[in-house]
């Protein structure tokens, strides 16, 4: 999972347990004499261990040898991912539409200008941005709550949390398929429960009324991902030492409070790797909203992912659709790019 | 069997305003077969020093010469050194045969018998044959810390690096693993460095010690040199436990004052200390006697190196008995007195500080300006 | 004391708060499971079935029909195979990338590697959407059939196209996943290494590679997931019907029997099979790969 690299990167200090760890008990031996403070990172000392002006040569060895190890990935990364970025970027600036190649010899903003006067694009925007947050919050605050239910020493643990999970390991078709039978007005588990509790009243046409197509997307993700959040709070959870809990009841704390004053703080960690993480998948959820909807979910549901496809594959606009794609991945850096930074700086990289 | 020279080796991490100087100019001459500890404070760079000599970091400047050839351009594996880690490093997913083996497999050209030939060899002398078959996860700390020595000593290196190698151990395998070690190590006779923080280990086996602190050495002497002589007031407090009691003074004519405490210095002594205006006085805790006081005695409390003190605190260490006093002038010191010694904290007692054992000290560099005098009954005992 | 007394002095032992604890954790069973549980039963209804009865209810007697079923294996089998051919190499050779990038970036310290290091992690959190057109326009480039001449490889093209894509874009989380377990290696051990004479492709493959058995779980398990189940890449490189990966043709079997929800539900459980088995028998490492954990 991409969280997988935050629960590595936030993964505080006494969140592991006391197996044959010889290397946490004894940093001090890069730092031996080195480092002065405490907070130096293995980042930072790894950085400077390999040694500064003089013997050059012996870095540069260090550099040539590893170099065949992750030169191959990294090109090859480098030019998918980067590259293709950049080539984006310039498709994104010419006016190529249709059959036939961009013409790469007059580049203009003209789609980003474009994309300003364009009102599917200012809706499309608008629903990205409630989907993100809406999806982020629901399912990290169901995910918490799960988690700490879990953690009550509960039996069969491990089973509870394999079905809690489980949708995560679904595709989105799949995930997409199952829901629009739930959302079914006429046959749907979640219209006929209404019914069955005699709340006949309100039954919908989730999937197909404007008011509520957001709202049952979410709900359907939050489904799918909130055991992801499960297993990252609890994660977290786990790491905090039990004596926390004793002290706390010694002092004489409620649960409610033990939690909302002790414990949930120390979740931030958890809480910002998660966030993460869901924001980016929300950004892709094409996938979900494709399958439900084809390329046109309307503008109650249109989201920049899908209106970027639309664009791009279906009008064949691509310098469009690049433009919509650049306007994505601008989000993207603006949630990742933060949250790396502060990974660097606290030398969690 | 190699002589090992460390050249006015230095260490510097990073480049420019945030670099640190972690070993800063370390001349060591450690001649073949000798057994050299490197001792200091934790992050005083001996660690760094031996990564050096391994070859797992780069040298900033000087030179590190194995029998006179130059190893700083020489990789780790190149220098045909061993070297036994803290954590004792071996490979989890290999028997203890297959770890003693692996680096005979990547260094050498010996054949398959030839290589099981030496690990047996070495096993034995080790005494952890039946153990060969195990891989490390099943194996006690002690019986890890053997197959980490076994890992060294099958290669034949030309030396052994030792990076507190002890210091995982429980406090009794620890003092057997030391005199066992240097046993070992008088056997093979495999010029050996060894890095420790302790200063028990540093002062019970090494041929000589060598001391450092924030990256500079203090002194290369054999441990009772040290213990007796020590090259200044940091080598003084390191060394010896408990460490040496220090009072700041001033000197005035030929006596050393701090506050109301005051105490004369003869000629010898006096002439030494002439140009400093600052210094500190040492004094070991053992070289310290301590009195039953004038009132209940009867004695008296005269003599200008006896002062009057009160017992504030008692450790009963069982053969000894390490006792806090507070003198009445002032300074606090430490003495240890015999164990069968009945002293309780609270009485009043009178401290002799025997000029014939007192250091003295620069105030500013720490230097030493006077040891010891060693032509006593005291150090006949100490070289037996 | 009767062996009922016992159990009713057991009872009234029982917590009031367990009980309702309990009670919360197996709604939350209920909510999770709802969705596949319906679709489930749904699979096994007949037309008339799936209308006149409640989702999660069981299929009435002479309601019941394995049709859909063979319907949906039938449709999908081609999709299924494709994807097989196409995910699994595609997953190895992520993971295998994954792990060389983590250990030239982790284990072989060297000045500037976390700048390389960042660019990995950022690759993670890509929208695919931000590369799509560029990738249309390079696989078409590259002519993959055109160029060479095998009836293999023109025959699958669209399929090696996609395998490499899933490789190149699934190398940024493999590294992450591997650099995580990697950097929990002692260092002291491999320095040891160095010590006894082992260059870095030695230490890969006599000690790095026999260590990294449970984080190579970890990340084929989630790498192949994560390869099965997507389906933009698939439907922008795959224009040849034959190569229909079985997302894309699920996603044309829901398309093209709208009304028909026993289909579809058998569908989304024939194609989802793969990584349900992995997930029941995995779920383990999969759970430790979300936690990051191993």
């Amino acid at each position: 999972m991409a969280s997988r690299i935050f629960a590595a990167l936030t993964r505080d200090e006494g969140s592991s347990d006391t197996d044959e760890s010889p290397r946490r008990e004894e940093p001090s031996v890069r730092t031996d004499g080195g480092t002065v403070t405490d907070g130096a990172s293995d980042a930072t000392t790894a950085a400077v261990g390999d040694d500064a002006s003089a013997l050059g040569r012996l870095r540069r060895s260090r550099f040539l040898e590893s170099l065949p190890f992750w030169g191959p990935p990294a090109l090859l990364v480098f030019f998918f991912v980067y590259g293709a970025i950049a080539w984006n970027f310039v498709i994104s600036l010419t006016g190529w539409e249709g059959l036939g190649s961009p013409d790469y010899s007059s580049l203009s903003t003209e789609m980003y200008a474009r994309l300003l006067s364009d009102p599917s694009f200012t809706a499309a925007f608008r629903n990205t941005l409630v989907l993100l947050l809406a999806f982020t919050v629901l399912s990290l605050i169901l995910g918490l709550l799960v988690a700490i239910l879990v953690d009550q020493k509960i039996r069969i643990e491990n089973t509870f949390r394999t079905i809690y999970l489980l949708p995560m390991s679904l595709s989105f078709v799949v995930t997409a398929i199952f829901w629009s039978w739930m959302y079914n007005p006429t046959n749907g588990l979640i219209n006929e429960a209404l019914r069955g509790v005699g709340l006949d009243a309100f039954t919908q046409a989730w999937l197909a009324d404007p008011q509520f197509k957001l709202a049952a997307i979410i709900f359907a993700l939050m489904w799918q991902f909130s055991g992801y959040c499960m297993v990252v709070y609890l994660a977290g959870l786990r790491a905090i030492p039990e004596s926390q809990y004793e002290a706390a009841r010694i002092d004489g704390a409620s649960t409610i409070k033990l939690y909302w004053r002790v414990i949930i703080p120390q979740l931030r960690a958890s809480t910002m790797s998660a966030a993460v993480v869901l924001v980016v998948f929300a950004l892709k959820a094409f996938d979900f909203l494709f399958v439900l909807f084809g390329v046109n979910p309307g503008q109650s549901a249109d989201i920049l992912s899908v209106m970027m496809y639309r664009v791009a594959f279906d009008r064949i606009q691509w310098a469009y659709g690049s433009a919509v794609a650049m306007v994505l991945f601008a989000m993207t850096l603006g949630v990742i790019g933060p949250y790396l930074y502060v990974q660097y700086r606290r030398g969690e990289l | 069997m190699a002589r090992l020279e460390l050249d006015s080796v230095t260490k510097r991490f990073g480049e420019g305003d945030g670099s640190v100087l972690a070993v800063d100019d370390v001349d060591v001459d450690i001649a073949d077969g000798e057994f050299l500890v490197l001792v200091g404070p934790s992050g005083c760079g001996k660690s760094t020093t031996l990564r050096m000599v391994a070859g797992l970091e780069s040298i900033t400047d000087g030179e590190i010469r194995l029998d006179g050839d130059r190893m700083n351009e020489q990789g780790p594996a190149e220098r045909d050194i061993a070297m036994v880690f803290q954590s004792y490093a071996l490979y989890p997913h290999m028997t203890v045969r297959q770890n003693m083996r692996f680096g005979l497999e990547e260094s050498t050209d010996l054949s398959d018998e030839e290589m099981d030939g030496r690990v047996d060899e070495t096993a034995e002398l080790l005494d952890i044959t039946e153990l060969l078959d195990r891989k490390p996860g099943a194996l006690s700390g002690g019986q890890r810390q053997r197959v980490a020595l076994g890992r060294a000593i099958v290669r034949e290196p030309k030396a052994f690096l030792m990076d507190e190698p002890l210091s995982n151990l429980d406090a009794k395998l620890r003092s057997q693993m030391r005199t066992e070690l240097q046993q070992l190590q008088a056997d093979l006779d495999t010029t050996t460095v060894y890095v420790t923080h302790d200063q028990t280990e540093a002062m019970t086996m090494g041929d000589r010690i060598a001391i450092l602190d924030a990256g500079e050495l203090q002194q290369v002497a054999t441990p009772l040199e040290a213990y007796h002589r020590p090259a200044n007031q940091f080598v003084a407090g390191f060394i010896g436990e408990p460490s040496m009691n220090f009072i700041d003074c001033a000197t005035e004519d030929a006596t050393l004052v701090d506050g109301g405490f005051r105490y004369p210095l003869g000629d010898e002594v006096g002439e030494a200390v002439a140009d400093a205006a600052d210094v500190t006085l040492g004094i070991r805790p053992e070289d310290l006697s301590v009195d039953a006081s004038a009132d209940a005695s009867g004695g008296d409390a005269a003599g200008d190196h006896a002062f009057d003190a009160t017992v504030t605190v008692v450790e009963p260490m069982g053969d000894e008995n390490v006792v806090h006093l507070s003198l009445a002038d002032g300074p606090e010191l430490v003495a240890t007195v015999n164990g069968l010694r009945r002293i309780e904290s609270g009485t009043d007692v009178i401290v002799s500080i025997p000029e014939n054992a007192i250091h003295v000290f620069d105030g500013d560099s720490g230097d030493a300006l006077h040891n010891r005098s060693l032509d006593d009954a005291e150090l006949d005992d100490a070289r037996v | 004391m009767s062996a009922a007394d016992r159990l009713q002095t057991t009872i009234a032992g029982l917590d009031r708060s367990r009980v309702a604890l309990y009670a919360v954790l197996l709604a939350l069973v209920a909510f999770y499971l709802a969705p596949l549980e319906s679709g489930f039963m749904t699979a096994f209804k007949t037309p008339d079935g799936f209308r006149t009865t409640t989702p999660f209810a069981l299929p009435p007697l002479g309601e019941f029909t394995l049709s859909a079923w063979g319907t949906a294996f039938d449709r999908l089998s081609n999709g299924l195979l494709n994807s097989a051919l196409m995910a699994v190499p595609a997953t190895v050779l992520s993971a295998l990338f994954g792990s060389l990038a983590a250990y030239g970036l982790t284990n072989l310290s060297w000045r500037g590697q976390i700048g390389v290091l960042v660019l990995f992690v950022a690759g993670v959190f890509i929208p695919y959407q931000a590369v799509l057109v560029p990738l249309t326009q390079f696989w078409s480039f590259v002519d993959l059939g055109g160029r060479i001449p095998l009836a293999l490889v023109a025959d699958n093209e669209g399929l090696i196209n996609l395998s490499i894509t899933h490789v190149a874009y699934g190398i940024p989380i493999c590294t992450v996943l591997f650099r995580s377990y990697y950097a929990t290696i002692d260092d002291e051990m491999l320095e040891a290494a160095r010590l006894d004479g082992a260059s870095a492709a030695t230490i890969y493959r006599r000690i790095i590679l026999p260590l990294s058995v449970p984080i190579f779980a970890v990340t084929l398990i989630y790498q192949f997931t994560q390869i099965w189940n997507d389906l933009l890449f698939a439907i922008v490189l795959v224009s040849n019907p034959s190569n229909q990966v079985v997302t894309v043709a699920l996603n044309q079997l829901q398309g093209s029997f709208v009304q028909q929800f026993n289909l579809q539900m058998a569908g989304a459980f024939v194609a989802a099979l793969p990584t349900l088995v992995v997930y029941v028998l995995f779920g383990e490492q999969f759970a430790k790969g979300v936690a990051g954990d191993s």
